[in-house]
């Protein structure tokens, strides 16, 4: 039996961040444990095979945090697991009650708000990209030779079709913010 | 931040601001401040670290709480005069709140 299990669009499956350190925790339920994220971990991760424990997991997106972040929540004793884009990630081995790095509603629906902040940077780039190829397509279309138009076009239905993906995801969390 | 604007953002108060407020009418770190509060609750508030990081955040950038020195790698925090202000102030309300409603209680 194999000792490693990868995982491909992890952070894709399970939008909203309480649906993903779910997913995580049941993992570890299950003998499968992440002990590092990195810049991709959204893309492929990779768990390896551990004894079976309780494991609270935590999503929480800081794009530039203070000095004292890390060891705010290591004073609590959360484990830094590193940094998967904005968002960081921790660990807390348990018994009995399920520890909550965010204990009250405000905080979850701030944590959830800057998640949907780092959708919507990447929303405004591929939205921005869509409008100004769209324009150049209308400015240069008689210029342009027959490939360069079909190469642009292609171009321009992925960029649509990634943007129409996150403003969907963008909705979604916004309609689930306070979960 | 002027006392007018402190009014409007934080009066009426969450329970985790007031108490993490009060809590700092001593000097504690982010952890300190969590076992206060436990304390004080008699283990119902069991303030998170993420929780506490960024009330830390919001009260210090607004001139509420400020920090008093740094001890073995941790921050830590003591309540400003416009902090106790606000403390004061919010202590009123609930006190008011209490007194209106205990009657029928």
């Amino acid at each position: 039996m194999s000792n490693k299990k990868t995982i491909f669009f992890s952070a894709f499956r399970y939008l909203l961040p309480s649906d993903y350190e779910n997913w995580l925790e049941r993992m570890a339920v299950d003998g499968w444990l992440i002990d590092r994220f990195r810049q991709w971990s959204s893309i492929v991760m990779t768990f390896r095979r551990a004894d079976p424990g309780k494991y609270r997991f935590v999503y929480d997106p800081q794009v530039s945090p203070r000095e004292e972040y890390i060891d705010t929540y290591k004073q609590f004793g959360w484990e830094y697991l590193g940094r998967m884009a904005s968002a960081h990630m921790w660990r807390m081995k348990y018994e009995g009650e399920r520890p909550e790095a965010f204990s009250d509603q405000d905080s979850i629906i701030k944590r959830n708000k800057r998640t949907i902040a780092a959708v919507s940077v990447s929303f405004t780039i591929f939205l921005v990209t869509v409008l100004v190829m769209g324009a150049l397509l209308l400015v240069y279309n008689n210029s342009l030779s027959a490939p360069d138009r079909t190469q642009i076009i292609i171009a321009e239905g992925l960029f649509g079709v990634i943007m129409l993906a996150l403003g969907t995801v963008m909705l979604f969390l916004r309609k689930n913010e306070t979960h | 931040m002027s006392i007018e604007k402190a009014r409007k953002r934080y009066l009426p108060m969450s329970e985790t601001m007031f108490y993490i407020l009060f809590s700092l009418k001593q000097e504690r770190h982010g952890y300190a401040i969590m076992q206060r509060v436990k304390e004080l609750t008699k283990g119902r508030i069991t303030l998170g670290a993420g929780t506490v990081y960024s009330s830390l955040g919001k009260l210090e950038n607004d001139g509420l709480i400020q920090a008093a020195r740094e001890e073995e790698r941790r921050k830590i925090y003591i309540i400003t005069p416009l902090g106790s202000q606000i403390l004061h102030e919010e202590s009123k309300r609930i006190t008011e709140l209490y007194s209106n409603v205990k009657e029928s209680l």
